[in-house]
């Protein structure tokens, strides 16, 4: 009798090591789903020439909302990388150095307001410097818009475990703004778009599935960028 | 008797106050902020500057009273100070930090200072994320930046406002989020100092004396 109890035990160990297992390989092999949409228009083609360099900076003056300084060094480090990698400033380096100009109430919204800033000495010597030519502006941000599902946790004199699902949802909503700091002209704008749905299924321990849906936005927009900046790169690949 | 039959209640009252100081002392956020704070790239105006702090500007806290809010207590003489410090050099051609202001008719301490500004800490107000249903920590910041000639005569008496926000961050303290907050407002600040100090009507009207 007593040895019938042990072998239950030991099944239900051995079945809950399985479940364990499946779960954190599930977890390994997926993650949640993310679709993106690029949309871009561009006024005519762009090359940014080997020692120029370009900055990102990410637009805070929404009241609701700041873009997310992740997101900027995101995208700038994606630029930056590879082989075919663009000279990026970093962005609190640049708002730093050329203070108070980019401040999130002092910045130029509009393109026509580099005339003020070109005026300028200091910030001409500046943007000459860093040998800046492009400049590009992003906005948005990303956020949760839904979610639901419950996980409950509890610990005992047998151990501690969590069971139940979550989910929510994401969504990013961005769009850069390329300026040309030389002639005062936009040059371009590039949006993106993502979604994506992430999942907590937890038994005895939550196993996420992230939907990288910052990130994915991250890489679309750098890799438009990245085409926007270096065409003929793109036709040799 | 009387006082053993006093005693278990003296506990209770006692461990009640304890309690009371606990929960308290658990909802306090107590801040000093902490922050850096560049140099403005503006046109130098030629002028030697004295800038007088006065006591309760550098020893500047906010400590909220209502007892409908969380309760915080936010230091930042020392933040605010040094942003003064650090942007002011950028916008004159010399700056030197006075002990006293100057009384009427009596000249600032160093001969040739052209002017001299005195700060003064208006108003400080917050709301927090619990408070607006948004996810953003908001301060505004309102100075009085008085301006007075080498003989203690008062030029311009200039309002100046600021704003700083920072959205809630994931694994980020409410006092990590609220910090960052008023050093964006305090960068708004130093931003609108150098950017509009001369256009202060007053200023500009001494200036175009000089």
């Amino acid at each position: 009798m007593a040895k019938s109890v042990k072998t239950d035990a030991g099944r239900i160990l051995g079945l809950r090591r399985c479940l364990l297992a499946a779960l954190i390989a599930g977890a390994a092999v997926f993650t949640g789903c993310t679709s993106v949409t690029i949309d871009h228009y561009s006024s005519g083609q762009v090359t940014v020439q080997e020692d120029e360099a370009v900055v990102v900076l990410g637009r805070r003056f929404a009241s609701s909302y700041d873009t997310e300084v992740d997101l900027i060094s995101c995208v700038g480090d994606t630029l930056a990388g590879g082989r075919s990698g663009l000279t990026v400033i970093p962005e609190q380096e640049f708002v730093d150095r050329l203070y108070p100009w980019f401040e999130p109430r002092t910045a130029p919204m509009r393109v026509g307001a580099l005339q003020r800033l070109v005026r300028q000495e200091e910030v001409a010597d500046a943007m000459k410097e860093y040998k800046i030519r492009h400049i590009v502006w992003i906005d948005g941000k990303t956020e949760t818009t839904d979610s639901s599902g419950s996980i409950g946790c509890s610990i005992g004199a047998g151990g501690a475990g969590c069971f139940g699902f979550g989910t929510w949802d994401q969504e990013s909503e961005y769009e850069a703004s390329i300026w040309d700091y030389d002639t005062q002209k936009l040059l371009g704008k590039i949006s993106t778009d993502a979604a994506g749905t992430s999942y907590m299924p937890a038994v005895v321990i939550p196993i996420p599935l992230i939907a990288r849906v910052q990130a994915n936005a991250c890489k679309g927009m750098a890799e438009q960028l990245r085409a926007f900046f270096r065409p003929e790169q793109l036709t040799q690949e | 008797m009387s006082l053993f039959s006093d005693l278990p209640a003296r506990r209770f009252a006692s461990l009640c106050g304890l309690l009371a100081l606990l929960v308290l002392g658990g909802c306090t956020h107590t801040l000093i902020v902490d922050g850096r704070f560049p140099s403005p790239l503006v046109p130098e105006m030629p002028y030697t500057v004295g800038i007088y702090y006065p006591e309760d500007f550098l020893a500047y806290r906010y400590e909220e009273q209502s007892e409908d809010r969380a309760k915080w207590i936010i230091d930042m003489g020392e933040a605010q100070a040094e942003m003064f410090a650090t942007v002011l050099p950028g916008m004159f051609s010399k700056v030197v930090e006075l002990e006293q202001l100057p009384s009427a008719g009596e000249l600032a301490d160093g001969d040739g200072v052209d002017l001299v500004l005195k700060p003064v800490m208006e108003e400080f107000q917050y709301t927090l994320p619990s408070e607006t249903k948004i996810k953003v920590y908001e301060i505004w910041l309102k100075y009085n930046v008085q301006v007075f000639d080498p003989e203690g005569q008062l030029i311009a008496d200039w309002i100046l406002t600021a704003y700083g926000k920072t959205p809630t961050g994931f694994m980020q303290s409410d006092e990590a989020a609220m910090n960052q907050a008023v050093v964006v407002a305090l960068r708004d600040a130093g931003a609108n100092l150098s950017l509009n100090f001369a256009r202060v009507p007053e200023v500009r009207a001494w200036l175009a004396q000089r």
